[in-house]
């Protein structure tokens, strides 16, 4: 069947609500492009985005929040992916607590989690019950900082990262895999890493993107830790300037494509259940 | 010589004993079949060999040497699984070569190692394939493959034919079969069917409720069950209560028909409670047949099975079935005939009540 009889056969009020939402997406995506066109008066032209690349705190702000999102995904995956592997193999009775937990970011805001980073390690780190330092303020030096942040993050992405492994191991059979795996002489971290990872290459991929699209776009634990990060410099951007935010918000958006479209290209259109291959 | 053996194991999962005092010792090369119904502990009692499950009592031992708490990866146990766990990411060839990659072969041996197996699982066009390429029988063979490539000890084998259909299910036992033997590898094979169990295995462990209720050649076990269960669950079979009449002639009396037997019932006393078993195939009309127990009965019913013919038939008050060969030529008799049946005395076999 071709691809006309295929859109044929759609109902009519079926065209009737896609059309509908396309518009509710669509429309202020093409608002905002119209506008950073315009920069100059009667002129339609790149300047805005020419402006808007061309300021060295862009890159500055914008790699480091790339760094960011890197670190970020690669903790949530050294921490989500064992978690949720044995949850599925060992604790399948620990899942209803561990879902719980990772859903308490939707419910705790950012202000409050960012708060309690402050407030806790703001002081120095030491051993209990003893007066021996073990480490500096982590809010008082770069690395610590940049510690602390990433964890906030990676806290942030635990509902879209655990949900996207957790239902990556549902559609393989994870247990009898690692039956096979183990009975073959392999070690837990050649299953996890030659059987498990390869398997759920494509929840993982959808999970670190979201991730990656959080933390690149963060504000308030940006703000507060006093990180120079690309969320806070777009929001001074846009308190300052008008065209050049919306030229870089819809530069972010064209990088969100990017990246589902490198997606399906690495899982070339298929979850891992028919075979990541 | 034994080369597997497991002596006093049990398992229990909190108060429920999965698995009880279960005591076997396997040759090399034989091939052993865990056959029962579902919830017996077979496959919990594979899962120890393969070291899935801990035994809570007892040690298990291969080659003499003591396995009973080694992790599953420091066995060198081959398993196949029913829903066949091949790794979805990798070729046929990746899959086979899996655990001699693990073990750091070197990689010229692991090519020839796979190339022999996939000649001998006889899928070398499927080399490159991956899983989702293959039908469930071909997904079987490459596991088999992978599981004897690493040339285990012991090889385990979970109702691997069940998720197959009926035709490649008999084609591929067949297969396995043939090469566990040419491998000369020991085998275990769970099942709950009982003609796979007959028809591939050198020795047969019939299991009931996490224990052992008869162990013996696939011939013994279904012509010598020992036990109603074994009886009933291996083939199908007739039986009634019957009475001991004379236990110096081993005759029994159904309903008051009296049968001869050839099993010895000299230690039972006249009027002893027993159980009476008897093999459909065993009967024959007595217009075909003459044997030593002729008896009246009334056809009930009738229905063909294929190349079989099972007819009902009512002996005094007690259902019994027989079965004979479908014969376009045979006369058979009519719903509701008189007619005669006769068995011969070992075709009655007595059991406890």
């Amino acid at each position: 069947m071709n691809i006309l009889a295929r859109i044929r056969r759609i109902p009519f009020w079926s065209w009737i609500w896609f059309i509908l939402g396309a518009l509710y997406f669509l429309l202020p995506l093409y608002a905002t492009v119209n506008f950073s066109l315009r920069m100059e008066r009667d002129v339609i032209g790149f300047k805005a985005y020419v402006r808007a690349f061309e300021d060295p705190d862009f890159l500055k702000t914008f790699m480091y929040s790339n760094m960011l999102a890197l670190m970020t995904i690669l903790a949530s995956i050294i921490l989500i992916v064992p978690t949720a592997y044995w949850i599925r193999l060992r604790l399948p009775e620990a899942r209803r607590v561990v879902e719980f937990i990772t859903l308490l970011p939707f419910v705790v805001p950012a202000i409050i989690l960012v708060f309690g980073l402050i407030r806790i390690y703001s002081s120095p780190i030491k051993i209990p019950f003893t007066d021996t330092t073990l480490l500096q303020p982590l809010t008082t030096f770069e690395i610590g900082t940049d510690i602390l942040i990433v964890a906030g993050y990676v806290v942030l992405g635990l509902p879209y990262m655990y949900r996207s492994v957790d239902t990556g191991m549902r559609t393989v059979d994870v247990r009898t895999l690692t039956e096979a795996a183990q009975s073959l002489g392999a070690s837990w971290f050649t299953i996890i890493v030659k059987v498990i990872l390869p398997n759920i290459r494509a929840a993982l991929l959808s999970g670190a993107l979201l991730t990656f699209a959080i933390v690149v776009g963060e504000v308030t634990l940006a703000s507060f830790l006093g990180v120079p990060a690309f969320g806070p410099y777009l929001f001074l951007l846009g308190q300052h300037r008008a065209y050049e935010p919306a030229a870089l918000s819809f530069a972010s958006f064209l990088l969100t494509w990017l990246a589902m479209g490198l997606i399906q290209l690495f899982t070339g259109g298929q979850g891992q259940a028919s075979g990541a291959h | 010589m034994t080369h597997l053996s497991l002596k006093n194991v049990s398992k229990h999962f909190g108060d429920f004993t999965a698995v009880n005092d279960f005591n076997l010792d396997v040759n090399k090369g034989e091939f052993v079949s865990f056959l029962g119904p579902s919830g017996c502990g077979k496959t919990t009692t594979l899962r120890m060999i393969a070291g899935f499950e801990i035994p809570s009592t007892g040690q298990i031992t291969i080659n003499g040497a003591d396995i009973t708490n080694k992790a599953p990866s420091q066995r060198n146990v081959g398993m196949v699984f029913q829903s066949y766990a091949l790794f979805p990411n990798m070729t046929v060839a990746q899959n086979i070569g899996f655990g001699l990659r693990i073990r750091k072969e070197k990689e010229a041996d692991v090519v020839d190692r796979v190339k022999e197996m996939l000649a001998i699982i006889n899928l070398e066009k499927k080399a490159d394939s991956y899983p989702y390429q293959l039908s469930g029988g071909q997904m079987q063979r490459v596991a088999l493959g992978r599981a004897l490539a690493i040339r285990p000890e012991v090889l385990l084998l979970d109702e691997p034919l069940s998720a197959l259909d009926a035709k490649i299910r008999i084609a591929l036992r067949a297969e396995i079969r043939g090469i566990q033997q040419k491998l000369g590898i020991t085998a275990i094979y769970v099942t709950h069917d009982q003609e796979e169990a007959l028809s591939l295995s050198d020795r047969i462990v019939v299991m009931r409720e996490g224990e052992m209720d008869q162990v013996g050649t696939p011939f013994q076990i279904y012509n010598f069950p020992t036990t109603v269960f074994v009886a009933n669950f291996v083939g199908t079979l007739n039986n009634a209560s019957a009475e001991v009449v004379d236990p110096a002639k081993s005759i029994i009396a159904i309903d008051g028909i009296q049968f001869e037997s050839a099993v010895d019932l000299k230690e039972r006393k006249k009027g002893d409670k027993v159980r009476v078993a008897i093999r459909p195939e065993r009967f024959n009309f007595v217009s075909q047949e003459k044997k030593a127990n002729i008896v009246d009965c009334r056809i009930e019913n009738i229905t063909f099975l294929g190349s079989i013919v099972r007819i009902q038939v009512m002996i005094g008050n007690s259902k019994f079935y027989m079965d004979t060969f479908n014969n376009p030529f045979l006369e058979l008799p009519k719903i509701g005939d008189k007619d005669q049946v006769t068995c011969s005395r070992e075709a009655v076999l007595v059991l406890d009540e």
